[in-house]
């Protein structure tokens, strides 16, 4: 029994576009118990991790998801005739960043953070849909408020916001380019 | 000046003042805990004389650091009644920036890095078609995609030829029930086609503010097939086909 179990999550994970958390997994195989679905979980991602398949599950945003692996990339891009796939721009990455880092945050905040109006690049965030407003601040002038939303967690393949690079592994970046200087 | 010479660098390449100021304390090897002043704001604004006018609107950022190093610079030449405590170093302010924005700049180069990674796995981006409906690929819409598009339909019917101004009003209540009644019958509605059968601006306002309670108090949802796509409301337990 055990083992369909594990076939049915697979192909579940296999439809979805969005990462498939456990919640959903659990409210559609009524059927079993929750430990049921934990132990089928692991053995899928076992197998999965074990096999020699060009295709893996990844675990981002707090749900599973299938991708290729990373060493087949340039086959991909030819097949799509994609030269590059594009990535986001300097300035939308440090807004990132102090959003990542300091939510929930406002504009302001941001654009002192990084010294520069952030307006124009938290617009194309929100429109990439990798930040979020969350509401308003209880301040004077009521400004808004942002978040990064899960499809931030996606882009970047984290699984949760606390995965974000650590507060050591920054200050590692910050001594290897002062060793570099 | 010989040496300001060997660093002919635009400004632009500079992600803002921080970031030129960081790059100025570098080069120089200096503590960016105890930064002298004079020197780099020397530096700083031989920078900013490179170029022959300022931008104002791209460059005005870069003005304000040069202004907050001369501000700090003349509170350290202030003679005091009593000697500064470490705390009130005028510099501290700066350097707080300075540290923050460099956590800031590390974290983006580490998840540019993530980007990297994560751009070379390839993931399902159309699903498989379902036979039983033709919305397959829905999401649901922040109230940002919400408003845009009110925005924009907005834009549209301003350029309408001007009417006569009826004398109806509209009341919250009758354009909810009228909503919630169309929802029944049709099963979801259009958005932007909805909003263009309205009469008048003001019947379109009242209506976007109908939509906005309705969503708020999860009667219905918003969802959009696709990214400047037409949104579609559907009442929120049939949702999701």
């Amino acid at each position: 029994m055990r083992t369909r179990l594990k076939d049915v999550i697979e192909s579940l994970v296999f439809v979805s576009l969005e990462p498939l958390n456990l919640e959903k997994i659990k409210n559609i195989c009524t059927e079993f118990s929750n430990t049921e679905i934990e132990q089928a979980i692991q053995e899928l991602l076992e197998s999965y991790a074990s096999n020699d398949r060009g295709i893996q599950i990844i675990q981002v945003a707090g749900g599973f998801l299938f991708s290729t692996k990373s060493e087949y990339d340039q086959w991909i891009r030819r097949l799509l005739s994609l030269e590059q796939k594009s990535k986001l721009s300097h300035a939308a990455l440090e807004t990132l960043a102090a959003v990542a880092y300091h939510q929930p945050v406002t504009l302001a905040e941001i654009s002192a953070l990084r010294g520069v109006d952030a307006s124009h690049s938290l617009k194309s965030l929100l429109q990439k849909n990798l930040v979020k407003i969350t509401g308003r601040k209880k301040s004077s002038g009521r400004p808004l408020i942002y978040r990064t939303t899960d499809k931030f967690l996606t882009y970047f393949g984290l699984n949760n916001i606390k995965d974000l690079p650590s507060e050591e592994e920054i200050l590692k970046i910050l001594d290897k380019e002062k060793i570099l200087d | 000046m010989e040496e300001a010479r060997d660093y002919q660098v635009n400004l632009e390449v500079f992600q803002g003042p921080l970031d030129l100021l960081l790059f100025l304390i570098r080069k120089k090897k200096i503590d960016i805990h105890d930064i002298p002043v004079a020197t780099i704001t020397r530096e700083y604004l031989a920078y900013l004389t490179q170029k022959e006018k300022i931008n104002l609107e791209r460059e005005g950022e870069f003005l304000l650091i040069a202004a907050l190093l001369i501000y700090i610079k003349s509170q350290m030449l202030l003679p005091r009644e009593s000697e500064l405590e470490d705390e009130e170093d005028p510099r501290k302010i700066l350097v707080d920036r300075l540290l923050d924005f460099q956590k800031i700049k590390a974290a983006s180069t580490l998840l540019s890095e993530k980007e990297d990674q994560q751009t070379k796995l390839w993931k399902r981006s159309a699903p498989p078609s379902l036979p039983t409906t033709e919305d397959t690929e829905l999401v649901e819409v922040s109230l940002f995609e919400l408003a845009e598009a009110f925005l924009s339909l907005m834009k549209r019917k301003e350029q309408e030829n001007i009417r006569l101004i009826h004398g109806k009003e509209f009341s919250l209540e009758e354009k909810m029930k009228e909503l919630i009644d169309r929802l029944k019958e049709h099963g979801y509605l259009d958005f932007l086609e909805y909003f263009n059968s309205q009469e008048s601006f003001e019947e379109a306002l009242i209506s976007f503010f109908c939509l906005l309670e309705l969503i708020k108090a999860h009667i219905v949802i918003a969802v959009q097939d696709n990214l400047f796509h037409s949104i579609k409301v559907w009442p929120k337990q049939g949702a999701r086909p």
